[in-house]
């Protein structure tokens, strides 16, 4: 269990950091085309599309390990007035619905994705495919999942072992 | 069963989840879906989970959030902070309560390049509570000053709170910026006010520091106050000149942030690889929660709530004002409870078109009084996230020695709402002036 919770942890921090370097390259492009089109009158052809997919990537990318850091705001107001007991169960079947839901998200944005490639989608202005954007979003949601795997095992473990 | 009834019966099973510690957005999102397919179709609604998903992520106008979170960031382990603290406590931290004064002026500076109030929060926190307990401030007074001059980080663009709002009202971000400086300034002021009637009332609660030179408050000002006026005036003043979008806006801002802190060499590599870890986690759990919100909103949408809602506060038998403190004394309620920014994700369907449709409200107007009405949530219990915050600096501090200096600055941000409903031309006047 220890591996598998830290491979999914390593995992998630690679996407991060995968999302850390979209985030610096949508950055210099940005600033790149504002240069560009200042100095020279030449924006760069269809940054505006480029933009919008690294921030899908940056995004997408970084959902699993900012909930390995527990940042994915939730409030633990009420569940904190329960007793101990009643709010690991609470805690299991929240994990393991989140979960659930999570990953049959995540099944159909893949799902969407490959109707892209079916039907050979491209961006509007660079004639740029989609679909491969979108898949990466679907790992992302994916591996959010995996994470959330991690937790409701671990809630269960405290349940069961709170007993 | 009628749409209003499921509508009405998905609101309570959000609001369940997430009582039950269910992450908001996947309690948005999920509520939305579960809505969505009993109302259109299962089919209808996993296809909308996912077109969502993915047009919200990749959306250009979203893309603006990573860029002014990230600048933040930048500015906070830059440093730039403390030289604007030394700037403003050199200048009057003699004077009684010059220290928390100056904390306020710093907060209001530093909101100018940072649109968090936590951010804006933990930068000041670090640097002024050190000085205060230095001299003798008192606990309450040092604590609760930081926490409150982080609320003057969201309302002085950059803010990603004005950012959210726009997105959800579909209003010009550039407007709403432009709105929160005047109210911002305001707020600065009336903070001022109330420390220098508590330290007049009470001298010993901020014993007056010693007094700087000329020379030395000219020194001062090199090194913090230039680089924020030159990365604001090239970021936001480029955005009111409509040079740039919000997203260049936010990207050239970073880029300025950036530069300032390499040539000056104040930023090493750990603390830019720290900003990065610290703009995707934020960045996704904001984006996370505006795709929920947006999948919940479509949900709402073909449950006809917020129609019905508005029609039922339009005929009303209450003059406007009145619904519209009703409005606001549910924010401040909500505002104790849920996070700023959740909060105004979850309440913009809901009350935008009970505001400005039916009632007629100027919707940059009502952006800036959910901003300030919102803000107060972070200071107030239980769950004030700056006094947590502040909390996380001064362990050693109990959390109700912090809640309990909070008050005054509560009642500054009430008097600032109450001057806002009075003369809404506070919030208006800049913003008249960039459509002109």
């Amino acid at each position: 269990m220890k591996r598998f919770s830290g491979l999914v942890t390593g995992l998630s921090r690679v996407l991060d950091q995968a999302a850390g370097f979209f985030l610096v390259a949508t950055m210099v492009l940005i600033v790149v085309n504002i240069l560009l089109r200042t100095i020279f009158k030449t924006p760069v052809f269809g940054a505006f599309e480029y933009v919008g997919l690294l921030t899908a990537l940056v995004i997408g990318l970084s959902l699993a390990y900012c909930g390995v850091q527990n940042a994915h705001i939730d409030i633990s107001l009420v569940v904190d007035w329960l007793p101990a007991r009643l709010r690991d169960i609470i805690s299991v079947l929240i994990n393991i619905i989140s979960m659930c839901f999570l990953a049959v998200s995540a099944w159909y944005v893949g799902a969407y994705a490959s109707s892209m490639m079916d039907s050979g989608l491209v961006s509007p202005t660079t004639q740029m495919p989609t679909y491969p954007f979108v898949y990466l979003i679907a790992l992302g949601m994916f591996v959010y999942c995996l994470v959330l795997l991690v937790r409701s095992i671990e809630s269960i473990m405290k349940a069961a072992f709170n007993r | 069963m009628t749409s209003l009834t499921i509508g009405l019966i998905g609101i309570l099973a959000f609001l369940a989840l997430i009582a039950l510690r269910m992450p908001i957005a996947i309690a948005m999102a999920l509520a939305g879906f579960a809505g969505f397919s009993f109302m259109v179709s299962p089919q209808a609604a996993l296809n909308m989970v996912a077109k969502e998903m993915y047009s919200n992520l990749s959306s250009y106008s979203l893309s603006v959030i990573p860029m002014f979170v990230w600048m933040g960031f930048l500015a906070y382990y830059s440093g730039i902070g403390t030289k604007l603290y030394i700037f403003a406590y050199k200048l009057i931290g003699h004077y009684p309560g010059g220290l928390a004064i100056a904390t306020q002026v710093a907060c209001a500076v530093f909101g100018a390049i940072c649109g968090s109030n936590t951010a804006t929060a933990a930068t000041m926190g670090a640097i002024a509570l050190p000085e205060m307990k230095k001299y003798k401030y008192d606990t309450s007074l040092a604590t609760a000053s930081v926490a409150a001059g982080g609320v003057l980080g969201v309302l002085i663009p950059p803010s990603v709170i004005f950012i959210v709002y726009g997105m959800a009202t579909e209003q010009s971000v550039g407007k709403l910026f432009m709105a929160g400086i005047l109210p911002g300034i305001l707020l600065m002021l009336l903070y001022i006010a109330a420390i220098y009637i508590l330290t007049l009332r009470n001298p010993s609660l901020g014993p007056a520091g010693p007094k700087s030179n000329w020379r030395e408050r000219i020194d001062a000002m090199r090194g913090g106050l230039g680089e924020v006026l030159f990365v604001f005036v090239l970021s936001i003043g480029g955005l009111f000149a409509g040079w740039f979008t919000p997203t260049e806006a936010g990207a050239v801002g970073a880029a300025g942030v950036l530069g300032v802190s390499l040539v000056e060499r104040r930023l090493s590599w750990e603390g830019f690889k720290k900003s990065l870890v610290d703009t995707t986690r934020t960045s996704a759990m904001i984006m996370f929660m505006v795709a929920g919100a947006v999948m919940f909103g479509r949900f709402m949408a073909v449950s006809r709530v917020p129609f019905e809602l508005a029609n039922w506060a339009g005929a009303l038998a209450l003059p406007s004002f009145a619904i519209m403190a009703i409005i606001i004394f549910i924010y401040l309620v909500l505002g104790c409870l849920i996070d700023a920014l959740a909060l105004v994700l979850l309440t913009i369907p809901i009350f935008y078109p009970v505001a400005v449709t039916t009632l007629g409200y100027d919707p940059i107007w009502f952006g800036v009084i959910i901003v300030m009405v919102v803000a107060m949530g972070v200071i107030t219990p239980p769950v004030g996230m700056n006094v947590y915050i502040i909390k996380g600096i001064v362990p050693d501090v109990p959390l109700e020695v912090i809640f309990k200096g909070v008050w005054p600055f509560l009642i500054a941000i009430l008097v600032c709402i109450a001057m806002l409903m009075v003369f809404p031309q506070i919030a208006t006047f800049l913003p008249g002036l960039l459509s002109k």
